[in-house]
């Protein structure tokens, strides 16, 4: 199920506090953080708001060589 | 979400109790945010299984996250009703290093939700998931909730702690929490360490059966559809700062218990009696009639039919498996 937009409306990045930005991706759709930079990854519908599940994103929201969105 | 339906927010919602709570309150027509940092004490595929059922309500929007760092505050704003399910659970392993464990998830992660619901008027319940561990090894059965509180594990500390901090956030910012001291709750997707589960799964497999102790130590186990029933009478209970026995009725010995389940599986396995473990208590045997009185609460499935849903739940597991 996908996630709902009244609840994208809230999530934020649980490390800053700033309100994360859907990214939609073939390989793994995402929460982005524009002020940390990196994506919170969305596995089967569930956005993972974990610090440590952050991936490092570049300018253009892809994550950093060397890192997925997949599971580890 | 839905925006003409009360909200409900359940921590430990992908969790044994918080599942079954979730899928209760979705039941009453409630929507539900829950929220889970599926913590590794017990394999993450167990928990994922546990939230099948909810994943496509649509009154149901599910987050994982860790109360210890997440914003919780705008998910507070849209709901009437916390349910605090989440902690870091089992007695046997509270103790050494894995302590810091229990005091950041069960300690400090209710304080950090609590903290959270200061100055909203608009929550009508906040419901803390306490335990029988608190009373440690009473010997005052059945026992009261004005028994002498001597936690004698780890784990039991951190939940009286986290009892304290509802009742103290209550006294000093009227946030209306209530907590439910629950006896050894059992049922489908009951957590895989827990003496039931084990000795079924040891009994389907042919397998022997490990008992810490002689099994002539008790318990009062209720099961889970009267544990949820519990929160459920909770929400609208007129007083906060309270707590409640949450017991089965169905108090019984391990011994007795081990045989009922190979009764019911028409099997027999070898038992193996261990040394007692660190924190275990001899015997648990809840008091109820302050729920029966204030709540209403009245347990409705005993042990000889719980163990056969938890069987059957089992059964179809290790079938899938």
């Amino acid at each position: 199920m996908p996630i709902s937009q009244e609840l994208l409306d809230i999530l934020a990045c649980p490390k800053c506090i700033t309100s994360v930005v859907l990214k939609e991706r073939q390989k793994g759709s995402g929460l982005i953080c524009p002020a940390c930079k990196v994506m919170y990854p969305i596995r089967e519908d569930i956005p993972v708001m974990l610090i440590d599940e952050a991936i490092p994103v570049g300018d253009d929201g892809e994550p950093k060589a060397g890192y997925t969105s997949e599971w580890k | 979400m839905e925006k003409d339906s009360v909200s409900c927010l359940v921590t430990g919602a992908a969790g044994f109790i918080g599942s079954h709570l979730s899928e209760r309150l979705l039941s009453l027509g409630y929507c539900v945010i829950g929220i889970d940092s599926f913590m590794d004490y017990y394999p993450r595929a167990v928990k994922e299984k546990n939230l099948l059922q909810l994943k496509n309500h649509p009154r149901f929007s599910f987050v994982e996250g860790n109360l210890l760092h997440f914003d919780i505050g705008p998910y507070l704003s849209r709901v009437k009703y916390v349910f605090h399910q989440a902690a870091q659970a089992g007695v046997r392993a509270s103790w050494g290093s894995s302590f810091a464990v229990y005091t950041e998830n069960n300690i400090n992660a209710t304080q950090s939700l609590l903290e959270a619901c200061k100055n909203l008027p608009h929550i009508e319940k906040f419901i803390y998931a306490s335990s029988s561990s608190v009373y440690g090894d009473t010997p005052l059965l059945p026992t009261q909730e004005d028994a002498p509180l001597h936690p004698v594990s780890p784990y039991g500390v951190t939940k009286l702690a986290a009892e304290h901090l509802c009742y103290l956030y209550w006294k000093n910012f009227g946030i209306p929490t209530v907590s439910l001291r629950y006896f050894t709750v059992f049922g489908p997707r009951q957590r895989p360490d827990m003496a039931i589960h084990r000795f079924i799964r040891s009994t389907l497999r042919g397998e022997p059966i490990k008992v810490y102790g002689d099994g002539e130590q008790t318990r009062d186990f209720t099961f889970v559809s009267d544990a949820v029933e519990a929160n459920i009478l909770a929400m609208k209970y007129p007083r906060s700062g309270e707590v409640f026995n949450i017991g089965g009725g169905s108090r019984i010995t391990v011994n007795k218990l081990i045989e009922l389940i190979q009764t019911l599986l028409n099997k027999s396995v070898e038992v193996q009696y261990l040394r007692t473990e660190k924190g275990d208590v001899g015997h648990t045997y809840a008091d109820t009639s302050r729920a029966k009185r204030e709540l209403g609460f009245s347990p409705r499935m005993g042990i000889q039919e719980g163990l056969w849903e938890e069987i059957q739940w089992m059964k179809d597991q290790l079938f899938q498996d």
